[in-house]
């Protein structure tokens, strides 16, 4: 008997593990035809595919990145077919504990020369980072959003993209309430109907939810919906936090009457709403530009649209807040032929608009570089086209401490769930930022903002 | 009739917590059949209500799958043997022998298991970056080849067996390389049986370790390999499962091969001092 079970269990080990190695083979690329440009490209910084790099001699240099392999695969394919004397070693690695290893190895002598940023762990990588070999003027003339990258008169990364929050809707619960294209809201007012609207209900049950923002109220809503307001995430001084102003209160109280005095939805339908639109039990749910990707990928039955975000008035100060995917990093620290390759692969990613559509559309974030605003790929994903009209009216407040984000949401979770007054947990909310932020050399750039008051 | 409603009731708590127990491993099986939308679907059923095989298909596309695959297994292998025999030896040195400060050795072994790896993992980091063993298997088997657990482990079950055996071997002429491997050794087998599962497990599902040592992707390891799922805004869970499922088969083979010299071996570890 026992022998039996032995062998039942070695034969499906080996099946399954012959079932994914079967695929192995399945996996082996196409080889693709590379263009290898002649001319030189690019709008104010220009790259001159002519000019050799490293004297032609060659050179081996580690890109580290976390995310979609194929993407940087392309891209190292494309100037290395200029630069057949270079080498790029490409390692993936998982987001979460990229963040432990890439400090580690900057810290060492071999670490690697190029290597993915996000703008959220600026502080732990700032001391790391060589300036861009690229004047601050050309990098002005052909992106959005470089001043707040100016640092002592250097740059050390861009954003290439803007991610930030948009409209998502169920287009077939929006027509089975009646609604059309003309019934799409301009402002919270009209939001609050149309929620109404797309809310069904059996007896005091929520069987579908006309908004929902559970989970992630705070990022979506808290932290963005001020600047509609006129008002700032921090005061004039750029680092005292301003969270428990009248304006973050009002903001709060309408999510709070959303749900107890519109019932469009409930603190408890779903855990988060995201997940709930996916599960087509919610009608509307504002999420950042990735959740177009997540739709298409793991809830592809949903037949979704998108909207721009609501306003109070029709004439904002701002739409809401973005933050930017950022630029590639070079490590000051690697041999300076290294460093001269990765700042030439820095420029030739910048310069080029193929590789510029492909990163934006790979994220779902509105291209940084201007001359790509209006780019057919680009507005053919309707999550990127919403906004391109006023995509100059939303702010990057820097990059902020975690304990803004984290604090909010807890504040939030004390109105909902606990029963905490509005005013006392953002009160409490103000205070643990000021606490936490204490040692932060973080400085708002807010007042970057092209239209700043 | 006490006895049987007593057996009875003792084998239901045991039928329930073994269904606690396999439940989540049979959800994922059967999840690794799933699209994601079911996977992360309202309405959850076990069994598959679109059965697919894509996900066990595509997973290669997020890595070569069975290449991680032997890389993990030759590392394991490695790592266990090694274990094995140093556990084994310097066991049957602390239990047998008698030489001045023995009692502070074993101590220091000891305390080598009471240090959080989390305190120790920078400097072991700073140290094989000194030697030059980044982005090399040398970075994860030489610092693993000693383990304070195995030691302790094998030095309490060699002790349960009679110095008299041993005695006898020396009358008969045979040297102390003789004896350790072929009496001790041999005759240490439950307890070797129990520190191989012990080390196979802990390095066939290390992962921060293989992760912050190894660079390329060709040496990677699969416990890495099966965080790449996870991603910045989403985890593609179906192949998450997929290749979870086959990464516990290794596991599940010793388990089935070894698991009575696994429980005499704790028995007799834990039993006699």
């Amino acid at each position: 008997m026992k022998k039996k079970i032995m062998l039942i269990a070695m034969v499906s080990a080996l099946s399954i593990t012959s079932l994914a190695g079967c695929s192995s083979e399945s996996n082996k690329k196409e080889q693709t035809k590379i263009d290898v440009p002649t001319e030189v490209f690019g709008d104010t910084i220009k790259y001159d595919p002519n000019v050799e790099v490293n004297n032609g001699e060659k050179v081996t240099i580690e890109l580290w990145e976390w995310g979609s392999d194929e993407l940087f695969e392309s891209l190292i394919a494309g100037y290395t077919a200029i630069h057949p004397n270079v080498t790029i070693k490409l390692v993936n690695n998982p987001w979460e504990d990229y963040w432990t290893k890439l400090p580690l190895a900057l810290d060492g002598e071999n670490g690697p020369a190029l290597f993915n940023i996000h703008n959220s762990y600026h502080e732990n990588l700032i001391n790391y980072l060589a300036p861009l070999d690229i004047p601050i003027e050309d990098l002005q003339a052909d992106f959005t959003g470089v001043d707040a990258h100016i640092i002592d008169g250097k740059v050390y990364y861009i954003d290439y993209g803007m991610m930030t929050g948009t409209v998502y809707y169920n287009k077939d619960m929006w027509e089975a309430a009646g609604l059309t294209e003309a019934d799409i809201p301009k402002t919270w007012d009209e939001m609050r109907e149309v929620a109404k609207k797309l809310t069904i209900k059996n007896g005091d049950q929520i069987v579908q939810a006309g908004l929902n923002f559970n989970g992630d109220f705070h990022q979506n809503y808290l932290l963005g919906l001020n600047y509609q307001l006129g008002e700032n995430i921090f005061k004039e001084d750029g680092t005292t936090p301003n969270v428990n102003s009248d304006t973050m209160k009002q903001i709060m109280q309408m999510l709070v009457d959303f749900y107890e005095v519109d019932g469009v939805g409930s603190k408890d339908f779903g855990e988060k709403g995201a997940d709930s639109f996916g599960q087509g039990q919610s009608a509307m749910v504002i999420q950042w530009g990735h959740f177009y990707n997540t739709l298409n990928t793991t809830w592809s039955d949903i037949n979704f649209g998108v909207f721009e975000i609501p306003t109070f008035d029709g004439n904002p100060y701002a739409y809401n807040r973005y933050n930017g995917e950022s630029t590639f990093g070079i490590n000051k620290n690697a041999p300076k032929d290294q460093q001269a390759v990765a700042q030439d692969f820095v420029k030739y990613y910048l310069a080029n608009d193929n590789v510029q559509v492909a990163f934006n559309l790979a994220m779902s974030t509105f291209p940084a570089k201007k001359s790509l605003a209006n780019n057919e790929e680009i507005l053919k994903n309707p999550s990127l086209r919403v906004l391109a009209e006023h995509i100059d009216r939303y702010i990057w407040p820097g990059p902020m401490p975690e304990t803004v984000e984290n604090s909010l949401k807890r504040a939030g979770e004390e109105v909902f769930y606990n029963g905490v007054d509005i005013d006392t947990a953002f009160d409490e909310a103000q205070a643990t930022i000021e606490k936490d932020m204490k040692n932060s050399s973080f400085v708002s750039v807010e007042n970057l903002y092209k239209y700043a008051k | 009739m006490k006895k049987k409603i007593y057996s009875i009731s003792l084998n239901l708590v045991l039928i329930l917590l073994g269904i606690i127990t396999v439940y989540p491993f049979v959800w994922m099986l059967s999840s690794s059949f799933k699209q994601n939308k079911e996977i992360m679907a309202l309405e959850q059923h076990l069994l598959p209500q679109a059965f697919i095989i894509k996900n066990y298909i595509t997973m290669n596309e997020r890595f070569d799958f069975m290449r991680f695959f032997g890389n993990s297994l030759f590392i394991t292998i490695v790592v266990t043997i090694l274990v094995v025999y140093t556990s084994t030896i310097c066991g049957y040195v602390l239990s047998k022998y008698e030489f001045k400060g023995k009692n502070v050795l074993f101590g220091f072994v000891l305390s080598t298991m009471m240090i959080p790896w989390c305190v120790t993992i920078i400097p072991k980091y700073s140290m094989i970056q000194a030697f030059g063993w980044m982005d090399s298997y040398k970075a994860l088997i030489i610092p693993a080849m000693f383990s304070g657990f195995g030691i302790f482990m094998m030095k309490q079950h060699i002790s349960t067996l009679p110095n008299e055996i041993l005695e006898a071997a020396r009358s008969d002429g045979a040297n102390e390389f003789y004896i350790f491997h072929k009496i001790v050794f041999p005759m240490a087998r439950n307890g070797i049986s129990s520190i191989a599962i012990f080390q196979f497990l802990w390095s066939w599902e290390d992962y921060l370790w293989p992760y912050l040592v190894i660079n390329t992707k060709e040496k990677q390891l699969l416990s890495v390999g099966l965080k790449m799922f996870n991603g910045q805004y989403s985890t593609d869970y179906g192949a998450l499962f997929a290749a979870t499922t086959i990464s516990i088969v290794p596991v599940l083979l010793i388990y089935l091969f070894f698991q009575k010299q696994f429980i005499a071996g704790i028995a007799s570890s834990a039993v006699k001092g």
